[in-house]
C-alpha cells in the first residue's frame, strides 16, 4: 500500500514547494473557495456552476447549458447526496486532466508531421 | 485552475519522455522531485517502488497516465483533509 507515505504530521516544507504541489494546492484552493459560499464545505449546483464558469471557461463550453451541467452534476455526485464533495471534484479534474492528455498528444503528433 | 490541471499533465508527459508510461526510474525521479514536500520516505527507493506496485492497477510494473492521476487524487485529497483540519478545530 502506498497509503503510508503521505506525511501526516510533517511540518510545511521549508524548500519552495514543487510545481506540482503547487498546482494541487491551487485545486484545493479553487474548490474551497467555491464550496464555502453556503456555509457547507461541498458544492452545490449552483456552485460548480459558478466555478466552471469562472475556472473552466476555455476548457469547458458547457456551462452555458443548464441540462449539461445538470449532467456534470449527477456523474460527479457519486454517493448521490446532491453536492461534490472533494473526493467527487477529483473525478472533475481526472476527466479533464484525460481530455487534456489526449489533445496534447494529437498536438504532439501533428508537430512532428510537420 | 486550467493551468493547475495543465501543470499535472505536462509533469507527467515530461516525465514519461514521449512513452505512454512511466517506467520504474522515471517514476521515481517524478516522486522525488515533485512530491517530496508532501511524502515522506522519497529518498527511498524501497518506498517509492511499494508505491508504484500499490498503483499499477493492470501490474504491468510501469505507471500509467491513470495510475499516475490516482496518485494525483489521492494526495491531493489527503492535501484537502489537511487543508480542512485546522478550520474545524477552531469552530
Amino acid at each position: 500500500m502506498y497509503l503510508y507515505f503521505v506525511s501526516q504530521s510533517k511540518p510545511a516544507p521549508a524548500t519552495m514547494p514543487s510545481e506540482l504541489e503547487t498546482a494541487m494546492e491551487s485545486l484545493i484552493t479553487v474548490f474551497h473557495r467555491y464550496a464555502s459560499k453556503d456555509g457547507k464545505g461541498t458544492l452545490n449546483r449552483r456552485e460548480l456552476r459558478e466555478l466552471m464558469e469562472n475556472e473552466l471557461s476555455t476548457f469547458l463550453k458547457s456551462q452555458k447549458d443548464p441540462a449539461a451541467v445538470d449532467k456534470i452534476m449527477k456523474d460527479l455526485d457519486a454517493n448521490g447526496d446532491g453536492q461534490v464533495d472533494f473526493e467527487e471534484f477529483v473525478s472533475l479534474v481526472v476527466g479533464l486532466s484525460i481530455a487534456c492528455e489526449q489533445c496534447y498528444q494529437l498536438h504532439m503528433k501533428k508537430q512532428t508531421k510537420k | 485552475m486550467e493551468s493547475a490541471i495543465k501543470t499535472i499533465v505536462t509533469t507527467f508527459l515530461k516525465s514519461a519522455g514521449g512513452k505512454d508510461n512511466l517506467s520504474p526510474k522515471a517514476f521515481q525521479k517524478l516522486v522525488q522531485k515533485q512530491f517530496s514536500g508532501v511524502m515522506e520516505d522519497t529518498d527511498s527507493s524501497a518506498a517509492i517502488m511499494e508505491m508504484q506496485k500499490g498503483l499499477d492497477e493492470n501490474s504491468d510494473g510501469k505507471v500509467s497516465f491513470q495510475e499516475y492521476l490516482t496518485l494525483i487524487g489521492y494526495v491531493a485529497n489527503t492535501m484537502s483533509q489537511k487543508h480542512c483540519e485546522p478550520k474545524e478545530a477552531a469552530s
